[in-house]
Parts: structure tokens; sequence; C-alpha cells
């Protein structure tokens, strides 16, 4: 086992170097998604986290500007570009298609290949199918590359497919697919099919029967793209698996594609390996998945995780070079693929309760502790980056047991601790960082954005309808649906998408556009961002939006006019309602949120800033975001481009440069 | 059915569902009819655009 993890150790960097770097430097850089400043005070306070304590003792900690809008794909790709949304493109988890109205994510997208051949039943494709990233502007992991700075690039979110610069390693995070091509998708097989499954996002009910103690099922997985489509046809792929049952012993015997394992009730298994066979015998599509035996009886109950793309055999690509994550697999074991691989989704829905969550939150997180503790012990020179999301993710889930004023609070006495323990989680890995990095290592831990609770949704479009800015077709108002149903576009002037996003029907851009630019859009900004401002909450008399943002007046960038018209930065405590962001029209303006996901950060950006605690002064009073990207560059000499609009906060007045100058 | 609607089958289909449904555990025939109905339905949502842009978003936790 030692000499293995010797040999993964020499591999880390082989090869990587294109020339000697500027100035060598070592730099390790935590990206912690959704670490809050005031969270991660108040636990330092409590003496909960002693590694952060000693950091910001001996080096500096203050809180990190945050992009508008305050979410994750906005701010990872500023960090990323050093550049604001005008100049990467992502303004939104959620963006929109202005010929068709319909929604997609922003992140990457999925080109079909463009030339198949049939042959009976079969489709052959003469090119690959490809996706590619939506995310514009240099990363500045391949500057660093030009200058022969090795990289390594693990999991940053916006990174799928990686770039694949030369001389960098990179493992794709947020925005990467399950093998369906989802954000996540996760099967429940049980003989009693909730009474909520209907309503399941993110995952799929299926109906089993217990005969004589076994259970016969399949995996469901991605169309088969050797198979010619026909209308109303399911090309969908299948894998079966059986469940034999014992239950004296509260426990069952797996059989997965070959494969044997037990699970007692209330166990997880390790990654399980799943085929699924497109053109037998020669080409089978694999997948990891984990299995979750949540009861035996009365009712059988198994949760199966979304279809992780296999990190030994991608089917799509998630590492460069395209052989690394099979590497990282040989030295670590199986891993989780999927961009946010926490399903939020199951324990929303009841598929999994609190500690269930907990359970798979852990697992996550040991596995990227597993991960990342490799990568350091082989980290000779240059850059490291690792992404951690735990933190985020029990965040967005756990709120509800820490908060009492919370609508859907629930008192648990181990989950109200839930995310001060993945603080400490996170403290035990910096900790290690700080034991191992030598003097020579800047170490840089930053967040994204902070964290606020999620109490009560704002139904936009419902509030633009009330005040005219939305006609419909049959007078009444939308049948609900989503997706704009039954909207007048020929007599409608805004609508909001994503979950800050409110676009103008803009004539010349979108399909059925009706206001003119010029005079008649700036006056209609004007109008909606006053009306905006002054939106109260009729229940409890508070503000709801404590900021708007306009793109072509506040950023910079040959992207300004691509996004949203305004950017709409809610009041601490209120977000997007559920139904907003895929154009529903509810019938309240302001509904209570009683969902899981009870805390959220899709605010005001001044309310939600990220963190930045380093080994060395912080030098700029109000850092961000952008001046974080030249700050690394900085530290390797490299200086940064003219688009970059940063400064670098670690430097003395002496080393604060121009952008674009070189030292 | 559930609202007191009928269907008509060929009495050899109604004896075979009838069979099936009680070998795969279901509770009725209603029950077993409505949801291969409902399968049967997905399989026709899933060629819709707007079904395809929803099965690609709503796994996102941001979204419901």
């Amino acid at each position: 086992m030692m000499r293995a993890a010797g040999v993964c150790a020499a591999l880390f960097f082989a090869g990587s170097l294109v020339a000697a770097p500027a100035r060598a430097e070592k730099v390790v850089v935590l990206g912690v998604d959704g670490l809050d400043p005031r969270l991660l005070q108040r636990f330092m306070r409590d003496g909960d986290l002693p590694n952060f304590s000693r950091l910001a003792a001996t080096g500096d900690f203050k809180e990190l500007r945050t992009a508008a809008a305050a979410q994750s794909p906005v701010a990872w790709s500023t960090f990323i570009t050093g550049m604001d949304p005008g100049g990467h493109g992502i303004y939104d988890f959620v963006h929109r298609d202005p010929q068709t109205m319909l929604p997609y994510l922003s992140m990457a997208r999925t080109v079909p290949p463009s030339r198949s051949l049939a042959v009976g039943p079969w489709n052959v494709p003469l090119s690959r199918a490809r996706v590619e990233s939506l995310r514009k502007g240099r990363a500045f992991w391949e500057i660093l590359a030009e200058r022969g700075v090795p990289t390594a690039i693990v999991r940053m979110p916006v990174n799928f497919p990686p770039i694949g610069a030369r001389g960098s390693r990179e493992l794709s995070g947020m925005g990467t697919p399950d093998l369906l091509g989802t954000p996540g998708t996760f099967s429940y097989y049980t003989d009693t099919i909730p009474g909520n499954a209907g309503e399941f996002t993110g995952g799929k009910a299926y109906r089993v029967s217990v005969t004589d103690d076994v259970v016969a099922a399949k995996l469901h997985g991605p169309e088969n793209p050797f198979r010619r489509k026909k209308k109303n046809t399911s090309l969908e792929l299948t894998a079966d698996f059986q469940v034999y049952l014992d239950r004296a012993n509260r426990a069952a015997l797996f059989v997965v594609g070959g494969r044997e394992f037990v699970l007692k009730e209330g166990e997880w298994s390790e990654w399980v390996e799943v085929e699924f066979k497109a053109l037998p015998p020669l080409v089978s599509l694999k997948a990891l998945a984990r299995f979750y035996l949540k009861g035996i009886s009365p009712d059988f109950k198994l949760y199966v995780s979304p279809l992780q793309i296999h990190p030994r055999d991608p089917v799509m690509p998630i590492s460069s070079p395209p052989d690394w994550s099979a590497e990282l697999c040989s030295c670590v074991g199986y891993f989780s693929t999927l961009g946010l691989p926490i399903d939020t989704k199951a324990f929303s829905h009841g598929v999994l309760d609190g500690r269930e969550f907990w359970d798979q939150l852990v697992l996550v997180d040991d596995e990227a502790r597993r991960l990342f503790r490799h990568l350091l012990r082989g980290h000779r020179d240059g850059l490291l980056f690792f992404y951690f999301g735990a933190v985020d993710q029990g965040s967005h889930m756990l709120w509800h047991y820490m908060d009492k004023e919370h609508p859907h609070y629930a008192p648990d006495d181990f989950l109200a601790g839930g995310i001060r323990k993945l603080y400490q989680r996170m403290d035990e890995v910096l900790g290690h960082l700080l034991d191992e990095a030598d003097r020579t290592t800047t170490i840089i831990v930053m967040s994204d954005h902070g964290f606020a609770p999620f109490y009560r949704g704002v139904n936009l479009n419902t509030w633009l309808s009330a005040q005219g800015y939305v006609s419909f077709l049959h007078g009444a108002g939308s049948s609900g649906q989503g997706f704009f149903a039954d909207v007048d576009w020929n007599r409608t002037r805004a609508y909001a998408v994503g979950l800050n996003g409110l676009y103008v029907n803009l004539k010349g851009r979108e399909k059925s556009g009706i206001v003119e630019t010029g005079a008649e859009y700036e006056r209609l900004l004007d109008e909606l961002e006053a009306k905006l401002l002054a939106m109260t909450d009729p229940a409890t008399g508070q503000r709801v939006v404590t900021q708007v943002t306009r793109p072509r007046r506040d950023f910079n960038g040959p992207y300004k006019e691509e996004g949203p018209d305004l950017i709409v930065g809610y009041a601490w405590g209120y977000r997007s309602s559920w139904e907003n962001p895929l154009g529903g029209f509810p019938k309240e303006i302001i509904t209570v949120n009683q969902d899981a996901w009870s805390g959220d950060h899709c605010i005001d950006s001044r309310l939600v800033p990220g963190v930045l605690l380093a080994n060395r002064k912080i030098t700029l009073p109000s850092p961000g975001l952008d001046d974080l990207t030249v700050t690394v560059l900085d530290e390797f000499g490299v200086s940064a481009p003219v688009e970059m609009r940063g400064r670098d906060c670690l430097a003395d007045g002496e080393r604060q440069l121009e952008p674009g100058r070189t030292r | 059915m559930m609202f007191g609607r009928s269907i008509k089958l060929e009495r050899e289909l109604y004896e075979s569902a009838k069979k099936h449904a009680e070998s795969a555990g279901y509770s009725s025939l209603d029950e077993f009819v409505a949801h291969a109905l409902e399968r049967e339905m997905a399989r026709f949502r899933e060629d819709d655009p707007e079904e395809q842009v929803r099965r690609r978003l709503h796994g996102l936790g941001y979204l419901s």
C-alpha cells in the first residue's frame, strides 16, 4: 500500500513542466464552497476551529467580496478568469434561449454528433458527440501553464469539460453531469410508492415486488446512442440487479452485474461498478453507483445514487490529461465524479432523512479528503487548487436544524450541530495542510460566497404580472406548468429566469420582443429598479430586494449584453421562490419556504461575502474574487492580462502592479 | 377507476392483467392499470422538448 502511494505521488506532475517557471513558488489554494465569514468567526470564538484560528493569527483573515449574482457558477467563474460576468458570460445557474424562451443550465452543453449512419435499428455515429463549456475568457491556470508553472486544478466548478491547458492536470467539478446528462438523478426502489413520488424532481421512484424474499429490478441508464430513435419509443439502457433478503438478520445480498455484496439495513455500499451494454459485445457505458438499503420490511426501500461517470472509463471528458482520473482511481480508489455529488433532492423529497443525508455527506467528504491528502503528498512545485463542497451542500440542507426562526425548523440534537461539524472537518483538513506545508508554500483558503437563511421565496414573475409587465393569452393567468405557459409575449415587457435574473422582452433579441432598445429600454429598467427596491413583504413589512445590478452599466467585457438586464439581489432571509426560476407563476408573490433546502446565498451579494485566509498579510482592505486571481498569478511572477482588473491582495505596496504590467 | 370512470378491456386482456397485477404485488387491478398508463405517458412526455429541459434542470438542488 505504501509502495503504491509512493509510485502514485511520483506520477503527479511528471512531464508537466513546459519550461522553467519564472519564479518557483509553491501555492496551495483550498476552495471551500460556501464557507461563511460570520459562522467561521463564531466557531473560531467558541474554540472549535484551532487551525483556522492558527492561520488567522499567524497570517490573515478577511471577508472576500463575492460576485453579483452570488451564485457558485458566477463566483467561481469570476475567480477563474479574474473578470466579472461581462467577461466570462456566466450570470446564473440558469440562462434562457431568447428564441425559444426555454431555460438551460449555464455551465456546459452537449453537442450531438454531426454525422451518423443508420443501419437497420442501429445508429452508428461517424463523429463524436462533444460537450463544451459555456464559460468564456482565459482561466488563470492557462496563463500559468503558458509560463511553465505546473498546476493541478481539482474539481474547480465550471471547468467541465476540463480546459486541458498544456502542463496542467485537471479534474472537473460542479457542472459535471451524471451518466444521464442531468445534474443528478437518484433511483428509489420500493414496494410502496410514496404519495409524493409524482412530484419527485432529480430522481425517480420505481415500484418493485418482493417475491419469495427476492427483488429483481433494473438500473435505468441513458438512451442507447447506437439505436435509431422512433417516435414514442424508449431507447433507455438498463442493467438488471437482484436483491436477496435475509429478514432474520435484517440484511440483503445484492447481485449487480455479476458482483455481489451484502448490506445491512441502514448501510451504504461502497461504489459499485455498473455496466450498460450499448452495442454488445463491443461498446458498454460504465458508471458508479452507491446503494443504500433503507429498509427491508414492512416496506422494501432501496436508494441508489445518481450514476456517476466512471473515473476509470469515462464516457465524457472529466480530466486532463484524459487518463488522469483513472490514474487517481488507481491511487485512492473510486470516487464520485458528479459535479454536486451530495444528493440534496433525495433529502428534500423525504427519500433520505436528515441522518441519512448526513451519512452521505460524510462519505463524499471523506473521499475528497483522501484525494486531497494524496495530491498534497505529491505536490512538489507549482499550484495545487482543491475544491471542497460539503460545507456548501450541508449549509443548504442543515440550516433548519440550527435556526429556530426557520419555518422548517426541526429539533435534532445531532444535526443542530451539523454545520459546525462540517466546519470542524474542514479545520482538520487545514490542520493537515499547515502541518505538511513547508515554509516556502503560500497557503490560501477561500470561499466563493457565504450563507444566509432561506425563510421566504419571492415569485418574481408573479410580481411582474401583478405590476402589469406580463400578460397572458387567456387573460386569467398561467396554467401553472412553468416555462411561461400561456404568456402572451406580444404584450409582455419583462420576465424573470434563473435565481436572480430579470430580462426585458427586447425587440431584436427575444423572438417576440416588444421593447425598443435605447430610451424605452432604459426607462423600463429605471422603472423596474425603483419598483424592485420599493417592494415590501406584506406579512413582515420588510424590503424584499436590497440590490439591483445592471450588467450593461455595472460590468465590463464583451458579454455584458448577453446576460439578464437586471440582477436582483434579495434581502436577508429571502430568495427566489422554487417555481420562479423556470418561468412559473404561482398565485402568491411571497411564499414560506418549507423545504429542507433551508439555507441559501442567492441574495444581495454584499450580504454573503466569502472568506479569504492566507499565511501572509492580506494587504488589500476589501479584497474580491477577481483580486485573488491576480494574486495567484503574481505569486508565480506572472503578470495579469489587461482584462483582469483585480489587484494582488497579498502584495506589499511595492509589489502592487497595474494590470498588464510585468514585474 | 379512481373517480368512477370505467375502461373496457377484452376479457382475455382483463384476465391476464389481473393475474399480472396480483403476481407483481399491486394492491388492485386499478392500481396496476393506473401505474402502467402513467409509465406509458411518461414515455410520451420524454419526447417533449420541455420535458427534456425539465429533466436536465431539475436535479439541481436550487430548483424545484
